[in-house]
């Protein structure tokens, strides 16, 4: 007997088995007295609970209009346009601190010294001449390629060398970037468009909410 | 009652309305808070709690059970009574068990027309059964009292504590099985009741 048999039996006696279950179950009792001791036991347990006296509300629990807690039902929108500006917001302010953090990302990328060619293990920082060896010596092992096309290790390394020479800053202005001023990762324009989003959702659900209750607080004082 | 009148009504801002709706499901409500708070005076504020955030959010109200979704607000009530008597607990100015006059008055009863008899053994039973709900989680104890006590079937418990079909069949089961255990401690207590719940089956 296991958790899932307790499962059963439970629901058995609720009536929520389906047609097989409760045929397979059935016979499962038929042979087995432990298994129908336990529904008995679940019955008892069942059947106590609802003889367990129901009492009357001590009082009543209609709600005054004079309660200043008694506020008139929100509008079905009132939740959505909280929602909607509580997530422009949150975007708004993540993009703030994303934007501000760029400088000072930008600043230790500069500082920090130029990385070495290889993924680990090499010998980074070497000199350039090493550096302009490496896609030589990666494609040699495929010697059966350098046999059909002799002249292509020389045309790879070209446009690599250029190709690096390129990527990599000038020695001589390594703040060149950081002079310019870095570029903002989000740009202004959705900046502007999440703060407005924020404010006007915010508001109108405010506004929304405060109107609501103020028609529902003049209706009950016409009352 | 024309149930569905009253809410549409109620959702336009008729606090009559709803006021009509509190007075035929408050005992319902009041009962789940008491036997899932295990206190009448919390029991009661968990209630007035229930019935004016019911209102207030009465809009998210999108049709089914109306008395599965008052009891959901009970029971985010209750539970925020109960985190709030975890923060701040408070002794109890008689001790346990003993309250020959207060709650057990019988203006309490929802039967008054009970023998003597009858009234103390209905007594009883709400003891013992006090003490072996008080042994469940939060999460068994309301759905066993919603099923068990309040009679509301697996779907409405389902949507009540928001959970799945499956999940509502697990946590009965577990709990059932946990009061039966409890129970048992007060089988001597209670025989006539034990002896009558099993002549059917046996």
């Amino acid at each position: 007997m296991n958790f899932r048999d307790v499962e059963h039996l439970s629901a058995y006696l609720d009536g929520q088995l389906t047609a097989s279950e409760t045929a397979q179950l059935e016979t499962r009792l038929a042979a087995d007295a432990g298994l129908r001791g336990l529904l008995d036991d679940l019955r008892v347990a069942r059947g106590l609970l609802r003889r367990v006296p129901r009492r009357r509300a001590p009082r009543n629990f209609t709600l005054n209009p004079l309660n200043s807690r008694v506020s008139a039902p929100q509008p079905r929108a009132v939740p959505v346009l909280r929602y909607v500006g509580a997530i422009a917001s949150l975007l708004f302010v993540l993009s703030a601190t994303m934007n501000s953090l760029a400088p000072l990302a930008a600043r230790s990328l500069a500082a920090a010294p130029p990385p070495g060619y290889g993924m680990g293990g090499g010998v980074g920082g070497g000199p350039p001449e090493a550096e302009a060896n490496v896609p030589q010596m990666a494609i040699a092992p495929s010697g059966t390629q350098v046999a059909e096309a002799p002249a292509a290790p020389l045309d790879l390394t070209a446009p690599s060398a250029e190709a690096l020479a390129k990527a990599a800053p000038p020695a001589e202005s390594p703040d060149a970037g950081f002079r310019q001023g870095p570029k903002a990762p989000i740009p202004a324009i959705w900046m502007l468009i999440l703060a407005i989003a924020g404010i006007l959702f915010g508001g109108l659900s405010w506004y929304l909410d405060r109107h609501t209750r103020r028609n529902f607080r003049s209706n009950l004082l016409e009352k | 009652m024309d149930e569905n009148a009253l809410i549409i009504e109620a959702q336009r801002g008729d606090l009559d309305a709803f006021n009509t709706l509190v007075l035929h499901y408050q005992d319902a409500i009041f009962n789940t808070a008491r036997r899932i708070l295990g206190d009448e005076e919390l029991a009661a504020d968990a209630t007035q709690e229930a019935f004016l955030s019911a209102f207030r959010g009465l809009n998210s109200f999108r049709g089914g059970s109306f008395k599965a979704w008052l009891m959901r607000t009970v029971t985010n009530a209750a539970y925020d009574e109960l985190r709030r008597r975890k923060r701040r607990p408070t002794t109890a100015l008689e001790p346990d068990g003993e309250d020959p006059e207060g709650m057990d008055e019988p203006r309490w009863l929802a039967d008054p027309n009970l023998s003597p008899e009858e009234a103390t053994e209905a007594r009883e039973l709400e003891h013992a059964m006090e003490h072996c709900l008080e042994g469940l989680s939060f999460e068994y104890r309301t759905v066993v009292v919603m099923a068990d006590i309040e009679g509301l079937d697996y779907t409405e418990v389902a949507a009540a504590v928001r959970v799945p079909l499956g999940t509502v069949k697990s946590r009965l089961a577990r709990a059932r099985l946990r009061l039966r255990d409890c129970l048992q401690g007060f089988e001597e207590l209670l025989p006539a009741m034990f002896r009558l719940q099993r002549e059917p089956s046996s």
